[in-house]
């Protein structure tokens, strides 16, 4: 039981390849660059999610699945902003 | 390329194998037994917690009295020596009445009962998407229940630091001379979290893909709508309690310190934890109730409800603000009041769309054809008495009244209105309304109305002087409020309100023989004796294996009522435009609404 | 679709989601545990917020090359994992077979270097325990001061413990899929079961990789 796949295997490999880079990346950067601490957190999100969303776009296959699809996957995130944000405030 | 399986036709049951006992009514996987398998379940754990706030009542309404005979005997020294009920015992008791509640009775009959009976029933499918998981998510039960009841056995006895288990009262047993019996409490609540994952992954996905052709969304009845919003909140809010309570484990157990000051760890961490998912298992309790409460009062007004689609709207819109709500319960923590204000605003806006459902139902009852049986009766209280408990939650959202009120018997007023007044009778209007498409016979009228007045009556003695209570500053949880000189004068109101209390529990031994003596004895019931329009009446009472004989095809909304070109004033959502081919078979012309893609 | 008459024979539920059931059901569940790992990584920002001085430097206590390591084998099992469902989408069961069972053996790899890496850390004091709680660091002498708090040890068990825990049941699963690929199970028609317990295992390795990043690199 499939739905339409009248596309071409997902380039598998090459996301493997640039998941790779991203996390010698991120290990450069954490640990062998001097970086204030704010910066050193934002750009270690901003590389963890990007290699997120690639592996829900193209391993989980959600570039490929209808849009209410992804629409639903990431329906429980601002719910988990909304608790992190509204508790931090607290301190 | 197909997109969806499409169900195989269903020639009746004569093609089915017969089934063992135990496939049958035991470990079945069909969602009508396992329905009725939690409604014994809930119904059993029901009498529990209310046998539970009988004994509370005993201590606020005779303090210090002996248990009347034969009760004294069944308890142990460690709880109630000589009958008298002792003050770590009344913390258990408070604790477990409210545990047993809200997760063993409430969620239970609101989900697992309805939602299991109804969703099938009211899309046309022949079963849920899951029915193993859905077995499992029943099984998984009686074995938190099991564990939830043997706490009570265990040295030190059964949780007692509320059913909120505030850390850090409840990360040791200094204080409450509970140890074994909260690490119980915990494991019980981690393992159930999973029945009700499990069964909120099921009814999502059978709303979703299980539809009969031409059920629309917004054709969807109002009750597979709220519990299919219920399965929502279910799916990520009980999963936020399980991290919690598996972290208050390891503080109890292994000597972790997340929320133990003495260790750096934030106490007020664990209230944000617990009441973001709190608030909302809150609406998991009402939302269910309003959907049944909807197709009763539609259906015995004989009217359309009155704006269905601000209806869907509107439980929506209560689904998504019930997320930003948490922190009004959490009003005098010490929490950030820049916060705390966030939560007045948001908490006094989520009034709105339940007040936009009320108004909804009155007019659904306005100029309506009325037949005042049972289940209509249930919904009006319904109605009513979730007005009463609204109207109390303004005051307490805002955040300078509650000063005043919080952790008082206000509190306690509210909720009881909105779970009992509210949560309770419209499980009462839902099992005397879908009992005969459950059982295949109707419950006794007379005896039914009679329980509904008497509960109706003694359910307010009991619980509207506890506002009065609460604002005359009587503190929730207390053993003995005579302690404090300037509560001595409530102890003939709390006796009052005992005494009613102790009515309503026995009356509610009427409902119990009705539903048991009315299920050999009661007047056997067609498809359809309510004249309901939804697909579920228009199977046998109770319905066979699969449901319906073929896949039905939908062609209108649930609610027409004495619509003016109908001579019946109802008009079931399968009946067809009245066309016949020539071969005998039902043609349908495909209308835009049943092309798939919409 | 024509706007012929359609019978009653040809009826098809209303499309909904537009992929089958069982696809529907997996995503629904894993709305849930991404809620489930809100709420223990919610913890561990809001405590280290609250006390930042529980934590270290990055790499002080932990050991973040091996984890890197660690990190890489999971990504690779996904990949093992995707090659495995393209196989049997082409109807080759031997490279399902093959493939599952890399994805097993990595993933299983996996879990044992978690394992090994406990034991090492726990030996140097970082542990979950309020009381017990002695983290000397890496290559440090054991009678070292103590660095870090026991926040850091408490959620960096709590966040990885639970997230071992999943790999371990999706191994567990996996072994159970690939025993049924031997006898034939899957086909190009019904690869359902394959396609959902890679849904599965990819999640998981999206939550280590978000969970390496704030646990190990900031």
């Amino acid at each position: 039981m499939e739905e339409q796949e009248e596309h071409a295997d997902p380039p598998y490999i090459l996301i493997w390849i640039v998941l790779l880079v991203l996390t010698l990346a991120e290990v450069g950067m954490s640990l062998y660059m001097n970086v204030p601490k704010f910066w050193l957190g934002l750009g270690l999100i901003l590389m963890a999610v990007w290699k997120a969303v690639l592996v829900a776009m193209y391993y989980m296959h959600l570039r490929y699945e209808p849009a209410r699809l992804w629409i639903l996957a990431i329906s429980p995130l601002p719910l988990a902003f909304i608790l992190v944000l509204a508790v931090i405030s607290e301190f | 390329m197909s997109t969806t399986t499409a169900m195989e036709t269903h020639t009746g049951t004569a093609e089915h194998h017969e089934l063992s006992f135990i496939r049958k009514y035991i470990f079945s996987t069909d969602h009508k037994m396992i329905a009725k398998q939690f409604l014994f379940g809930g119904l059993m754990f029901l009498a529990l917690g209310g046998a539970l706030a009988v004994m509370i009542r005993w201590q606020l309404g005779f303090p210090g009295r002996p248990l009347p005979m034969p009760l004294r005997i069944l308890f142990p020294d460690t709880m109630a020596p000589g009958g008298i009920i002792l003050p770590e015992f009344y913390n258990s008791l408070v604790t477990m009445h409210a545990t047993f509640m809200v997760f063993f009775a409430l969620m239970p009959l609101m989900a697992g009962v309805f939602g299991n009976l109804l969703i099938p029933l009211q899309i046309g499918a022949e079963d849920m998407a899951f029915p193993r998981i859905n077995m499992a998510s029943f099984w998984i039960m009686p074995v938190a229940g099991f564990i939830m009841l043997a706490s009570f056995f265990v040295e030190g006895g059964a949780a007692g630091a509320g059913w909120t288990s505030y850390a850090p009262l409840s990360t040791s047993g200094e204080w409450t001379g509970v140890y074994m019996g909260q690490i119980l409490w915990l494991v019980s609540l981690i393992i159930l979290g999973f029945s009700s994952i499990l069964g909120a992954l099921n009814y999502v996905s059978t709303v979703i893909n299980m539809r009969a052709p031409g059920m629309t969304w917004f054709r969807i009845p109002l009750a597979t709508w709220s519990i299919f919003i219920t399965a929502w909140l279910l799916l990520l809010a009980i999963p936020i309690l399980t991290g919690g309570l598996l972290l208050l484990l390891f503080d109890q157990t292994i000597g972790t310190a997340f929320f133990r000051p003495e260790g750096s760890g934030e106490p007020l961490l664990w209230q944000h934890i617990f009441w973001f998912f709190g608030h909302p298992e809150v609406y998991i309790l009402i939302v269910p109730a309003m959907g049944f409460v909807s197709e009763v009062i539609a259906c015995r007004s004989r009217k359309p409800i009155f704006g269905y689609h601000s209806m869907v709207v509107a439980m929506v819109s209560i689904g998504f603000l019930g997320w930003v709500v948490w922190g009004h319960h959490m009003f005098q923590s010490g929490m950030n009041p820049l916060l705390g204000m966030t939560f007045v605003v948001t908490t006094v806006v989520i009034a709105v769309p339940s007040a936009i459902k009320t108004f909804n139902w009155m007019g659904t009852l306005w100029r309506g054809n009325i037949h005042f049986d049972t289940p209509l009766l249930h919904a009006v209280a319904f109605v009513a008495l979730f007005i009463i408990g609204g109207l109390s939650g303004i005051f307490m959202a805002s955040a300078p009244v509650d000063i005043y009120i919080h952790d008082t018997y206000f509190i306690v007023a509210h909720l009881h209105y909105v779970l009992v007044g509210g949560s309770l009778f419209g499980i009462f209007a839902g099992i005397t309304f879908w009992y005969p498409k459950m059982f295949g016979r109707m419950m006794n009228e007379g005896l039914g109305k009679v329980h509904f007045a008497l509960s109706f009556l003694f359910y307010n003695m009991a619980f509207f002087p506890m506002h009065n209570l609460g604002v005359q500053g009587m503190m929730r949880r207390i053993y003995d409020p005579n302690q404090y000189e300037f509560l001595q004068g409530l102890q003939p109101l709390n006796t009052f309100i005992s005494i009613s209390i102790f009515c309503f529990a026995a009356t509610q031994i009427l409902f119990a023989f009705n539903f048991l003596w009315s299920l050999r004895a009661g007047k056997v019931a067609g498809n359809n004796p309510w004249k309901s329009n939804t697909l579920l009446w228009t199977t046998p009472s109770p319905p066979p294996h699969g449901n319906f004989p073929e896949m039905p095809t939908v062609y209108r909304g649930p609610y027409e009522y004495s619509h003016p070109d109908r001579e019946e004033d109802y008009w079931p959502q399968d009946e067809p435009p009245a066309t016949t081919g020539s071969g005998g078979e039902t043609v349908t012309t495909p209308t835009p609404e049943l092309v798939p893609g919409g | 679709m024509s706007d012929a008459a359609v019978t009653t024979m040809d009826r098809k539920p209303m499309p909904g989601m537009m992929v089958y059931n069982k696809k529907l059901g997996m995503w629904v569940f894993l709305l849930s545990e991404v809620m489930f790992f809100t709420s223990l990584i919610g913890t561990y920002v809001i405590l280290r917020f609250a006390h930042p001085d529980h934590w270290t430097d990055p790499g002080v206590v932990l050991n973040v090359p091996l984890t890197a390591v660690n990190t890489f084998l999971l990504i690779c099992s996904s990949v093992t994992m995707v090659k495995a469902f393209a196989s049997i989408q082409q109807g080759n069961q031997k490279g399902l077979q093959m493939w599952l069972l890399a994805t097993i053996l990595i993933g299983a790899t996996f879990v044992g270097v978690q394992a090994i890496e406990y034991n090492a850390l726990l030996g140097e004091g970082f542990g979950p325990v309020l009381d017990l709680y002695h983290a000397v660091g890496r290559g440090n002498p054991h009678e070292g001061p103590s660095l870090g708090g026991p926040l850091y040890g408490a959620t960096f068990y709590a966040m990885t413990g639970f997230h071992g825990a999943h790999v371990t049941i999706g191994v567990l699963c996996l072994i159970f899929v690939y025993i049924r690929s031997l006898r034939g199970a899957y086909t190009q028609d019904s690869l359902e079961g394959v396609e959902v317990i890679g849904l599965y295992w990819h999640f998981v390795d999206l939550v280590w990789i978000l969970l390496f990043t704030i646990v190990y690199l900031i």
